[in-house]
C-alpha cells in the first residue's frame, strides 16, 4: 500500500505515488535551474510538462490509474537527463551559463566525490581534484606537496598513492559530481536536517505500523522494521566513526612514514629509551654497519626496512583514504604488488639476519699476559683511569652510543668502537710474583675468524709505581664488526701480598671470591690479603655480621 | 581532443537544419519532430529539442498554433515561417556545398 498524492501537470489530473512525485519534481526543478538565465525558460518548461503529461497518460488507465516510480523513471529515460541536453542543443546563451547551469544541477544531485581533474593538472590532477573537492585553490595544496617532496620523498609516495586510488574523472557527469554540492557547514547542517526529517517520517511509519498491526504477525514485521531502524542508525553511526578513524589511520601512517624515512634516509641519529640503563643514539645507517658482515651492502637492510614497515604503512594511508572519500575501486595489481614488495623485504631481511647469524657461529678466546712491574711494597693498588673523557657513562654530543643494561658502546671515529665493560677477578698467584691477564673472546663464522676478532681486541692499562689504572673499556676495530667482543680480566695475587680495591674498582669487578663472602660492592675501599684459603679483608670490622650467609 | 566533444559539436551545427527540414513538409507537433530525429538517429532524448524549437520560434524560422488533443494537453503545431522557408533554401546550398567539399577532401586521401 502506498499513498498518492494529486498533481497537475498541464491542466491535467495525476495520481501519483509520493516517492515517483518526489522524483518528478526533482527532475523538474532540476531541468529548471539548467535553463535559469536563458529566455523563454518558462515557455520551454510548460513544452517539457505538457510532454511529460502526454507521455504519463499514456502509462494510466482505468485499471491502473496511479503513476508509479517505474513510469516516472521510464519518462525521464526517453525525455533525457540535463547534462544531456547540453550536450546535445547547447545554444549561445546556454553555453554562456554552462558554468551556473552545472551547478545549479550538481546542487540538487548531492553528495560530491573525489576524482583527479584532468583539466586542471600539472602531474596526474590531483591536487586540483581534492582542492575542488574541499573548495579551495590548488595552488596550496601543489605547494604543499611540492615541498614534501623533498621531506625524504614521502611528499612522492603520498602523491603516487594518490595517483592511483584516486579515479579521474573522465565523463562529464563525474566531472559535475567531482564539483558537486559543497561540503560545508550549511551543507552538513540540510543533510542532517533530511535526515532528520527522514527519520520523523519513519517513525511515524513505524508508529503507524504499531497502530494498525492487528495481529501477531504484523508486529512481529513491526518489530523487525524497529530492528532495521536501530541497525540503520547504528550503522550511521558506525560510519562516522569510521570516518574519524580513517582520518587518525591516515594521519598516525603519514607520520610513521615520514619517521621511516627520516630514520634511514635523513641518516638522522635516534635517540630512543634515553634512561640511564639504556639509550640509543645511533643512527639506523651506523648501528647496521656496525653489525653487518663487510660483503654486505648496507643497502639491504635499507631497502628491507623501508618495504617491510614501508607498505603496511602505506596500506593503512590507502585504505584510510579509500575509506575517507568513499573510493570504491579495487586495484589487485596494487594489491599483489604491496604484498611481493612487503614480502620482499622480508625475505631481504631474513636474509640479512642469517648472513648476521652465520657469523655468530663460533666462539674462541685468546689469553694476553699484560706485563706489570712488580710493587715495591707488598701492595698493589688498584684504581680506574679517573679522567671522564674515559667514562662511558657520560655521553658527549659528538659521540654515538649506545647502551643495554651494562653493555656500552661507544664509537667517537668510524675506525674503532670502545666497548664496556671488561670484567675483572682476583684469584690466587701460582708464582710469588703479582701477574695480570686479559682473556678476550669473540665470534666468528668459524674458529679461526672468531681468533682473529678476539686478538684484535685491545685492552690497555697504566702502571704507575704501585698503582695500577684500569680502563672502564676496550676498544675493537670498526671492521671487525660488532661480534659479541668480551675481555675478561684476571689478576692473580700471590699469597701473603695485598691488593687495595678503589671506589671506582666497583665498575669492572665482577663476582671475586673472597673468606669473607663480602659483596662486590663491599670489597671496594679495603685492603685484602691473599691467603691460601682465598682472598681476606683486613680492615672490614662489623662486615662479617652483615654478609656471613 | 575529446572525441565525444567533437561529435556532438559536428552535430549541433546540423540539428537546427534537419529540424527545420522536418518541418518543411507541413506542420508537426514536437513528438512527431522527434521521432523523425530518433530514426535518424541525431537526438537521443527527447529535452533536446524543446530549447531548440524555442529559439528557432525565437528567431521568427518557426510559428506555432495551439491544437486541441483528444488524449491529452493542448498541442503546439510548429511550422515554417516564410522567413524559415527561406533560411532553409539557404541552408541547403550550404549543405550540400559542404557535403560536397568534404566529401573531396576525405576522398583526396
Amino acid at each position: 500500500m502506498n499513498r498518492t498524492i494529486t498533481m497537475n501537470l498541464s491542466g491535467i489530473i495525476f495520481h501519483i505515488e509520493e516517492d515517483a512525485y518526489d522524483m518528478l519534481n526533482k527532475y523538474l526543478s532540476t531541468i529548471k535551474g539548467y535553463f535559469k538565465d536563458s529566455d523563454g525558460r518558462d515557455e520551454i518548461m510548460s513544452d517539457i510538462e505538457s510532454r511529460i503529461a502526454e507521455m504519463l497518460q499514456e502509462k494510466v488507465s482505468k485499471t491502473k490509474q496511479a503513476v508509479l516510480m517505474n513510469d516516472v523513471e521510464s519518462v525521464i529515460a526517453v525525455m533525457g537527463k540535463p547534462e544531456d541536453f547540453a550536450g546535445e542543443s547547447g545554444t549561445t546563451e546556454n553555453k554562456e551559463s554552462t558554468a551556473g547551469e552545472n551547478k545549479t544541477y550538481s546542487e540538487n544531485k548531492g553528495r560530491r566525490r573525489v576524482f583527479r581533474d584532468p583539466d586542471d593538472k600539472v602531474i596526474g590532477g590531483v591536487c586540483s581534484g581534492i582542492a575542488s573537492y574541499f573548495d579551495f585553490d590548488p595552488i596550496w595544496l601543489r605547494a604543499a606537496f611540492a615541498i614534501s617532496f623533498f621531506v625524504f620523498g614521502t611528499g612522492l609516495l603520498l602523491y603516487i598513492i594518490l595517483i592511483i586510488i584516486i579515479p579521474k574523472a573522465k565523463t562529464t557527469a563525474e566531472k559535475l559530481e567531482m564539483r558537486g554540492e559543497k561540503v560545508d557547514v550549511n551543507n552538513i547542517g540540510k543533510a542532517v536536517n533530511e535526515e532528520f526529517e527522514d527519520f520523523k517520517k519513519r517513525m511515524k511509519n513505524f508508529g503507524d505500523e504499531v497502530k494498525s498491526s492487528e495481529n501477531k504477525e504484523r508486529i512481529r514485521t513491526a518489530a523487525e522494521k524497529f530492528r532495521d531502524f536501530v541497525g540503520d542508525v547504528f550503522f550511521n553511526m558506525l560510519q562516522i566513526a569510521g570516518k574519524i578513524f580513517a582520518f587518525i589511520f591516515i594521519f598516525i601512517g603519514i607520520a610513521l612514514m615520514i619517521g621511516l624515512m627520516a630514520t634511514i634516509f635523513g641518516r638522522g641519529t635516534i635517540s630512543i629509551f634515553d634512561s640511564p640503563m639504556t639509550s640509543i643514539h645511533f643512527s639506523i645507517y651506523e648501528l647496521s654497519s656496525a653489525v653487518l658482515p663487510n660483503d654486505l651492502p648496507i643497502e639491504f637492510v635499507v631497502i628491507g626496512l623501508i618495504l617491510f614497515i614501508g607498505i603496511p604503512l602505506l596500506s593503512m594511508i590507502y585504505g584510510g583514504i579509500k575509506y575517507l572519500f568513499r573510493i570504491k575501486q579495487k586495484n589487485k595489481i596494487v594489491k599483489y604488488t604491496a604484498n611481493i614488495l612487503w614480502l620482499t623485504g622480508l625475505v631481504l631481511l631474513t636474509y640479512v639476519g642469517i648472513q648476521v647469524g652465520t657469523d655468530f657461529s663460533e666462539q674462541a678466546t685468546t689469553k694476553q699476559i699484560i706485563s706489570i712491574s712488580q710493587p715495591i711494597g707488598n701492595t698493589l693498588y688498584l684504581d680506574m683511569k679517573p679522567s671522564a673523557e674515559d667514562d662511558l657513562d657520560v655521553t658527549y654530543m659528538h659521540h654515538r652510543k649506545v647502551r643495554f643494561g651494562d653493555w656500552t658502546m661507544i664509537s667517537k671515529d668510524d675506525k674503532s668502537f670502545r666497548l664496556g665493560y671488561p670484567e675483572m677477578n682476583i684469584v690466587k698467584s701460582e708464582t710469588d710474583s703479582f701477574e695480570l691477564v686479559a682473556i678476550k673472546s669473540a665470534q666468528g663464522f668459524d674458529k679461526k675468524d672468531a681468533t682473529y676478532r678476539a686478538k684484535n681486541i685491545n685492552y690497555a692499562i697504566t702502571q704507575m709505581d704501585s698503582i695500577i689504572l684500569f680502563n672502564s673499556y676496550f676498544d675493537i676495530e670498526a671492521l671487525d664488526k660488532l661480534r659479541a667482543q668480551n675481555v675478561k680480566i684476571l689478576l692473580k695475587v700471590p699469597v701473603n701480598k695485598f691488593v687495595y680495591l678503589s671506589k671506582r674498582m666497583e665498575k669492572i669487578i665482577f663476582d671475586i671470591d673472597n673468606v669473607n663472602d663480602a659483596l662486590d660492592s663491599d670489597m671496594v675501599n679495603r685492603k685484602w690479603i691473599m691467603t691460601n684459603r682465598g682472598l681476606e679483608c683486613i680492615d672490614c670490622e662489623g662486615l662479617e655480621n652483615v654478609h656471613k650467609h | 581532443m575529446n572525441i565525444e566533444n567533437t561529435k556532438a559539436q559536428m552535430k549541433k551545427g546540423v540539428l537546427e537544419f534537419c529540424i527545420l527540414s522536418v518541418l518543411s513538409d507541413g506542420e508537426h507537433y514536437p513528438s512527431e519532430i522527434i521521432e523523425k530525429m530518433k530514426e535518424a538517429k541525431l537526438i537521443v532524448v527527447e529535452g533536446t529539442l524543446y530549447p531548440l524549437l524555442m529559439r528557432l520560434k525565437n528567431d521568427g524560422l518557426l510559428s506555432y498554433r495551439w491544437e486541441e488533443s483528444l488524449s491529452g494537453p493542448p498541442r503546439k503545431y510548429y511550422k515554417l515561417t516564410p522567413v524559415g522557408e527561406q533560411f532553409l533554401k539557404e541552408l541547403e546550398i550550404t549543405w550540400n556545398d559542404l557535403v560536397e567539399a568534404v566529401n573531396k577532401t576525405i576522398n583526396k586521401q
